[in-house]
C-alpha cells in the first residue's frame, strides 16, 4: 500500500534527479567553465550565503508581494467588465473591439511605458502584472459566463429567482467555473512577466536579483535565482491552484480526475 | 389563496407561437392557433413528432417564450414572463453543478427569502417524497440521471408551484429507471394535487401518464386530437398495462395520429 502512495512522488522526482545527475556530470566531462554553468555543489554554497545574509528571502517576498498585488488588481477589474461583457451586448459592443486591440500588446510591452509613468519600482511592476492577469482573466470571464448552459437561467427563473438572485447563484459562479481553471494560466504569464519587469524595471526581486549577477558573473546566483523561480511555482500549483480547483471544479464534478 | 374551481389553471387561446435561433433567419413559427385548457389538478400530456412545436408550447406557458398572437393565462391572468408559479422541469435536468442536492432542491425558498433551516426542512421533505433523502449532501454529478431527474421534481415541488410543466423529462434515462419514475410521478401528483403539463414524444408514457392527451401536428404544430384516457388509475399498471385491450385501441389510435405527420 505504502508504495503505491509513494509512485506519484517517485515519478514526479525522476526527472529533476536525471536532471541534477547531468549537470554534476556533463559540465566537466566537455570541460564547460564554470561561469558559464557553475556546477551544483556552487549553486548550493551561493544558496547557503544568500539565505544565511537574508537577501535571498527579501528577494523573494518582494518578487510575491507584486505578483499577489498585480493578481489582486487584476482580477478585481477583469471580473466585473468581463461579466459586464459576458451578460451585456451593448457592453460587449462597447468594450470588446478595445479590450482586443490593447490584448495584443499586454504584459511586458507595456514595461516602456510603465517605466515612464511609475518611474522604476514597484509601481512600473505592478502595473505590468495586473495588466497582463486583467487581460487574461477577463477572457475568461467573458468564456465563463458565456457557456452557462440557458436551461439554467430558465430554472432559477421559474424558481422566483430576481436579477440579483441570477447575478449570484448562476452567473457568478459560472463564470468562476472558467476562471478557477484559467487563473494558473494567467498567474504563469504573471509569474513571467514579473520577472521580465524587474529585469529591467526593478531594484529588487528575483529578475533583479538575476541580472545584477550577470555583471559580476555570479552565474551561480543566476541559476539559483531560476530555480527558485521554478519551485515558487511548482509549490503555487500544487497548494494553491490544485486546493482550488479540487475544492470547486472537481467537487462540482465540472472537471474531471483522472 | 381562493381558486375558483371553474376557471381553468391554464387557457390557451388562439395562440401562435414562434422562435429563433441560428438555423433560421426569419423568426420560425412552432405552434400555430392553438386553444386548450387544463384544468386544476389534471395531468396534461402533449406528444406529437419532433419539430411539432410542443416544447415551445411548454416554453411558452413557463413564460420563456411570448405568444405572437392569441393569449395565454394562468388562473384567468395573463402570463408574462416565467415566474416561480409555474415550475419547469427539463431532460437536461438543470440542476446548478456548483450546488449540492439539498441546495438546489432549497433554490426557490431562497429566492423567497426563507431562513437556511426552514428551507432545508422543506427541501428535505421533498427529497424523502422524491425517494432522494440519502442524496442531499452529494453534487448533482455524483447522482445517476435517474436520480438528478428526481432532485430536479424535488426542487420544482419544494416551491410549491400552481403548475409543474415538464419538458420530455424522463427521455435522457434508461427503459427500467424512466418505469419507476413514471409510477413515482403519478404518485407525486396525486399527494401533491399539482398540476401537470408533460410533454413526450412517447406514446405509451402519454397514455399511462395522463388524464388526456393532446396529439399535435407536425410544424407549425396544430392540435390534432385530444384523447381521454378513460383507464382507471389504479388499472394502470405498468407491468400488465401492456395486455389492457383499452390501452392497445388508445396506443393504436394515438400511434396512428402521430404518425401521419411523422416526416
Amino acid at each position: 500500500m505504502k508504495t503505491l502512495k509513494l509512485r506519484p512522488y517517485l515519478l514526479a522526482a525522476t526527472p529533476f534527479i536525471g536532471i541534477l545527475i547531468l549537470w554534476t556530470v556533463l559540465p566537466s566531462l566537455l570541460s564547460v567553465p564554470a561561469y558559464k554553468l557553475p556546477s551544483p555543489q556552487l549553486v548550493w554554497t551561493k544558496a547557503i550565503e544568500l539565505t544565511g545574509d537574508g537577501s535571498l528571502l527579501q528577494h523573494i517576498l518582494v518578487s510575491l508581494y507584486r505578483l499577489a498585488l498585480g493578481f489582486i488588481v487584476g482580477n478585481l477589474l477583469a471580473v466585473p467588465i468581463g461579466i459586464a461583457i459576458g451578460v451585456n451586448r451593448h457592453a460587449s459592443d462597447f468594450l470588446l473591439p478595445l479590450l482586443t486591440f490593447l490584448q495584443s500588446i499586454a504584459g511586458i510591452a507595456w514595461i516602456p511605458l510603465a517605466v515612464l509613468w511609475f518611474g522604476i519600482g514597484d509601481g512600473a511592476i505592478i502595473f505590468v502584472i495586473a495588466n497582463i492577469i486583467f487581460f487574461s482573466n477577463l477572457y475568461n470571464t467573458v468564456i465563463g459566463v458565456e457557456s452557462i448552459p440557458q436551461a439554467y437561467y430558465r430554472a432559477v427563473l421559474s424558481l422566483g429567482a430576481s436579477r440579483f438572485d441570477i447575478l449570484k447563484t448562476v452567473i457568478i459562479p459560472g463564470a468562476f467555473v472558467q476562471l478557477i481553471v484559467g487563473f494558473r494560466s494567467s498567474m504563469a504569464f504573471g509569474w513571467r512577466a514579473l520577472i521580465g519587469a524587474e529585469l529591467i524595471a526593478g531594484t529588487t526581486g528575483l529578475g533583479y536579483m538575476t541580472l545584477d549577477a550577470v555583471q559580476w558573473y555570479q552565474t551561480e546566483t543566476v541559476i539559483l535565482g531560476m530555480i527558485i523561480v521554478g519551485v515558487i511555482w511548482l509549490v503555487m500549483d500544487r497548494f494553491l491552484f490544485r486546493k482550488l480547483e479540487t475544492m470547486t471544479v472537481r467537487r462540482w464534478g465540472i472537471l474531471q480526475d483522472k | 389563496m381562493i381558486v375558483n374551481k371553474e376557471l381553468p389553471k391554464i387557457s390557451v387561446d388562439n395562440a401562435s407561437i414562434a422562435y429563433t435561433n441560428q438555423d433560421f433567419a426569419e423568426p420560425h413559427l412552432a405552434v400555430k392557433d392553438v386553444t386548450l385548457e387544463v384544468s386544476a389538478n389534471e395531468f396534461l400530456v402533449v406528444v406529437g413528432p419532433s419539430g411539432c412545436g410542443k416544447s415551445s408550447l411548454l416554453a411558452a406557458i413557463a413564460g420563456f417564450l411570448t405568444p405572437q398572437g392569441g393569449s395565454i393565462k394562468l388562473n384567468g391572468k395573463q402570463i408574462e414572463g416565467p415566474g416561480a408559479d409555474r415550475g419547469v422541469v427539463f431532460q437536461d435536468y438543470a440542476l446548478l453543478p456548483w450546488k449540492t442536492v439539498l441546495d438546489n432542491v432549497g433554490l426557490g425558498l431562497k429566492f423567497r427569502g426563507m431562513s437556511k433551516a426552514e428551507r432545508d426542512k422543506i427541501a428535505r421533505e421533498h427529497l424523502a417524497l422524491c425517494g432522494l433523502a440519502d442524496a442531499e449532501a452529494k453534487y448533482p454529478h455524483q447522482l445517476s440521471g435517474g436520480m438528478r431527474q428526481r432532485a430536479a421534481v424535488a426542487r420544482t415541488l419544494a416551491n410549491q408551484p400552481e403548475v409543474m410543466l415538464m419538458d420530455e423529462p424522463f427521455a435522457a434515462v434508461d427503459a427500467q429507471t424512466r418505469m419507476t419514475l413514471q409510477e413515482e410521478l403519478v404518485r407525486i401528483w396525486q399527494q401533491t394535487e399539482v398540476t401537470v403539463f408533460f410533454v413526450t414524444h412517447s406514446v405509451e408514457e402519454a397514455i399511462f401518464l395522463g388524464d388526456r392527451v393532446m396529439v399535435l401536428s407536425s410544424g407549425p404544430g396544430e392540435i390534432k386530437a385530444m384523447v381521454d384516457i378513460d383507464i382507471e388509475r389504479k388499472d394502470r399498471d405498468l407491468s400488465s398495462l401492456n395486455s389492457n385491450p383499452r390501452f392497445q385501441a388508445l396506443r393504436d389510435e394515438i400511434t396512428r395520429l402521430v404518425r401521419q405527420d411523422a416526416a
